[in-house]
């Protein structure tokens, strides 16, 4: 049952975190922000708030028993600020209260002193003057200067690209109590233990002594990786002062102002081709907008460095990257980790060279695709690779001449309904790029009934990675999968766990679940060897290594192997292995109005044997749709360091009238570097959406548009394509 | 100043006492317990506290409870029958139309108002009644299909108890 909790949901019997400590079963605790982007913090009064019915208590920084600190990677972000203010939103003091409403009436009382300062929010601005969250990344493959030289045609521009809000339908939350001496939380967070890690360093206690638990999240896409983390270590730090249940849970509004998004990159490139349009050199600087506190941007730069060239061969390629400091919130990660804005930049310098070349963009994607053996420029050596062949499957089996030579013939007598097309390749990396991550371990029991418990730091929330997890324990031990439970994610059930990321949750705690279960069913054939003559069935077995006071339990260890420097050749392997695909995303844009719908996008997606089909094809239809909201209606904007976007009415995700007819091909392959030679499959199919970012500036060149010549800004809104379209007088 | 607020709740009349600025979805999670109507966005956005009130689909996070009452609601806890899932939540799970499951229960109650109207609804049809709801984890495909199998599903128990 619990390895699919679908009929929960179906039933409205899945609690969510809001859904916990109902009125009257705990306090309420409500955050008092920031109102200002820049600022020195020179007091704050509390009793204005206290003097409020219903408000039990105010803590600010001087009530925090342990480090008031809670920046994993950068130590730089203090859990309720002290001296500065560095972003509007960043907490300042915890009101606590009977209700919501008198937790909130509170923060809204509190008196905050502060002399602003002038803020940055450029990251370019903030590069010029030395602002950065860590030293400039660079990296370098081949004689980039000399292949600029031979190249025939050189392109350079400049790309654009928001940020995105995650829209996670369930907002972040977190309840604690405190239960004898043990801290408890139930917390919405992807990484039960960077929040056991926080709190524990936050109230000065042991992380033996704080107990995370997650059941599941509504939706998560990595705004739940890190920034979870406050609102469980604020709920803790009120539940431990008060020894009573404390309930810190954001409003809608709440959460979207005060939680990072995906970064805004400003990104520099110049692409050199061949007369043959063949790729020679490519350079690239991302000015990575961070916001107030690193949060995980160092990592989300180094995803976008090593995404650098996309799905392309670049003999010579220089990478540099800017993690720069604004005075906006912290961004933070989602749904390809910086990978997106590295393809969105790369796809638009070849959409520069085919402009530039008079080559078809498609023709020059397919005369460049990584192939077998291709040495990345990070230094890794690409095997298993399938970009050419995926691109060849979607564009014989969509039949893209017979598409395009359509979309020309309709265009030609300049309807007022233009239509484009972009193919979109993709070639995703999967490991976590700091490799002390890629650890999991998967505690097993078998019960005496034959019933299987299965618990790992695998957090649920929407991508199935529980079903496949009992899958995979069923399929090891030759268990009934509808008798194989799936814990909630508990941090004293499974320590030590790596965040529910960057795709690999399947592939980390699959692969120690099927050397817990392996090790278990070793065992029992060892036994039923000695017993007896005839199989025995699973059940059988399981009651006679009870008998014969055999462990039915099981605990297992996985670390991906052969990742990082190699000794011998120096060369870096940053990732287990790639997922490939290639996308032909289609467009009809209303030359009048600037209005366009997204009309179809038909996908081969690699996924090597899936352990779970209908999961894998749910999670490449949900991710391309969020790439395609982000290169067009999601238009995520701030006003001097206020989010403008900040509801559901301002900022636009893709509704089901917005969905484009979806057709998904899984391809498989053999893949013997992950569990059962599956393929990690949330975060690549991100990279399908861009095609409408493509589709859509093709679809405006069919309109007579002249678009500015390497200036590419994302997202093309509406109102954005309409300006294109005037612009030139067109119509 | 509470006043009591007299409702049919799932099928069951409940008396609670509420205030004038009280939400329904607030009375029905805090005071009722019925969980499954979930909180999104609070203005209307977002769909996932669709309730039923006497055979229309209602945002109860923008429904003042008061104006409910003597009404005769439904929540995603009330559209079982007899213990056996509807035949929307059987198509939902079927056809892979969950991922986080937070967005579902509304998404549920909106089709199920649309299938009450609507027998033979068109995908066209399905999409604008469920155009109140947003899911940020499906891409909306298998959404649309399990409500066209689930209304297909309920014209064949139809048919067959008119049949019989």
């Amino acid at each position: 049952m619990s390895s699919d909790e679908r009929e929960l949901h179906v039933r409205g019997l899945s609690r969510f975190i809001d859904d916990h400590c109902l009125p009257g079963q705990s306090l309420y605790a409500a955050v008092c922000s920031s109102k200002v982007p820049c600022a020195e913090l020179r007091s704050v009064d509390i009793a204005p708030a206290l003097a409020l019915p219903g408000v039990v208590t105010v803590l600010t920084a001087k009530d925090i028993p342990g480090e008031n600190q809670i920046g994993a990677i950068v130590g730089d972000e203090p859990l309720l600020a002290t001296d500065h203010l560095r972003w509007i939103g960043e907490p300042i003091a915890l009101v606590i209260g009977r209700s919501d409403q008198a937790a909130r009436a509170g923060a809204a009382a509190v008196v905050v002193d502060a002399q602003e300062r002038p803020a940055v929010f450029d990251p370019r601005e903030a590069a010029r003057l030395g602002q950065l969250i860590v030293p400039i990344r660079r990296f370098e493959k081949g004689d980039v200067d000399a292949a600029f030289t031979r190249s025939a045609t050189v392109v350079a521009g400049r790309v654009e690209s928001a940020g995105q809000e995650h829209v996670y339908l369930e907002t972040q939350g977190a309840v604690a109590e405190v239960d004898g001496n043990k801290v408890r939380i139930r917390s919405a967070t992807q990484s039960p233990t960077g929040v056991q890690r926080a709190v524990a360093r936050v109230l000065g206690l042991p992380m033996s002594d704080v107990e995370v638990d997650v059941p599941r999240l509504g939706g998560a896409f990595g705004g739940k990786e890190d920034q979870a983390t406050p609102y469980a270590a604020l709920a803790a730090l009120a539940a431990l002062r008060l020894r009573q249940p404390v309930k810190l849970v954001l409003s809608r509004v709440e959460d979207m102002r005060l939680s990072g998004k995906r970064h805004p990159y400003s990104t520099d490139y110049r692409l050199g081709l061949d007369e043959g349009g063949r790729i020679l050199a490519f350079e690239v600087t991302y000015y990575q907008n961070g916001g107030g506190a690193a949060d995980l941007s160092p990592a989300i730069l180094d995803r976008s460095l090593y995404h650098a060239t996309a799905a392309y061969r670049v003999p010579a390629a220089r990478m540099t990257g800017y993690s720069c400091r604004t005075n906006l919130p912290p961004f933070t990660a989602f749904r390809g980790f910086g990978a997106p804005q590295a393809f969105l930049a790369f796809e638009a310098a070849l959409d520069h060279a085919a402009q530039a070349t008079a080559v078809p963009r498609h023709e020059l994607q397919r005369r460049n695709l990584v192939v077998e053996g291709d040495c990345l420029p990070c230094g890794m050596v690409l095997s298993g690779a399938r970009a050419t062949e995926t691109f060849d499957d979607a564009r014989k089996r969509f039949d893209l001449s017979k598409r395009l030579a359509r979309i020309a013939n309709h265009n030609a007598c300049r309807p007022r309904l233009v239509q484009g097309l972009a193919t979109m390749p993709v070639c995703f990396g999967i490991s976590f790029t700091n490799k002390i991550l890629n650890q999991a371990s998967s505690l097993v029991h078998v019960f005496t009934d034959g019933s299987v418990s299965v618990s790992t730091g695998a957090v649920e929330m929407g991508q199935g990675v529980s079903r496949k997890l009992a899958r995979i324990a069923a399929s090891v031990l030759g268990a009934d999968e509808a008798l194989v439970r799936v814990e909630a994610t508990s941090t004293t059930r499974a320590a030590n766990t790596s965040p529910t990321a960057a795709s690999t949750g399947a592939d980390l705690n699959g692969m120690a679940t099927l050397l817990a279960a392996r090790s278990i069913r070793e065992r029992l054939d060892a036994l039923s060897k000695s017993a007896s003559d005839a199989p025995l069935s699973f059940s059988q077995a399981v009651t006679h290594a009870y008998a014969s006071r055999i462990s039915l339990s099981a605990q297992a260890h996985y670390a991906t192997p052969h990742l990082g420097i190699d000794p011998e050749t120096g060369a870096h392997r940053p990732f287990a292995y790639h997922v490939y695909g290639t996308a032909l995303v289609e467009v009809e844009l209303d030359t009048i109005l600037g209005t366009y719908r997204v009309t179809s996008v038909k996908v081969v997606h690699d996924v090597g044997h899936s352990l779970d089909p209908g999961t894998d094809r749910g999670q490449v239809e949900g991710a391309l749709l969020q790439g395609i909201g982000w290169v067009t209606c999601e238009d995520l904007r701030y006003v001097e360091g206020r989010l403008a976007s900040d509801t559901l009415t301002t900022y636009k995700v893709p509704d089901i009238l917005g969905a484009p007819e979806l057709e998904v091909v899984l391809s498989e392959s053999d893949n013997d570097r992950a569990v059962m030679g599956s393929k990690a499959v949330g975060e690549p199919p991100f990279i399908y959406g861009l095609g409408a970012f493509f589709a859509l500036l093709d679809a405006l060149r069919a309109a007579g548009a002249r678009l500015p010549e390497g200036e590419y800004d994302s997202p093309l809104t509406p109102e954005r394509v309409l300006t294109l379209l005037c612009c030139d007088g067109n119509r | 100043m509470k006043q009591v607020l007299s409702l049919n709740i799932n099928g069951h009349d409940r008396d609670v006492m509420v205030s004038h600025e009280d939400l329904l979805v607030d009375v029905l999670r805090d005071q009722l317990g019925l969980i499954g109507t979930k909180k999104g966005c609070g203005h209307g956005s977002c769909g996932t506290c669709t309730v039923i009130i006497d055979g229309e689909a209602v945002l109860s996070c923008l429904t003042l409870a008061l104006s409910s009452q003597g009404k005769k609601i439904t929540t995603i806890e009330g559209i079982e029958k007899d213990g056996a899932l509807h035949p929307l939540q059987q198509s939902f799970i079927e056809r892979g139309a969950v991922q986080c499951g937070f967005c579902t229960p509304g998404m549920i109650m909106s089709a199920a108002a649309l299938l009450s109207h609507n027998k033979s609804p068109s995908i066209e049809e399905i999409k604008i009644g469920l155009s109140g709801n947003l899911c940020r984890c499906t891409g909306y495909v298998k959404i649309v299909d399990a409500v066209e199998v689930a209304a297909a599903k309920m014209r064949q128990l139809d048919a067959a108890q008119k049949g019989a």
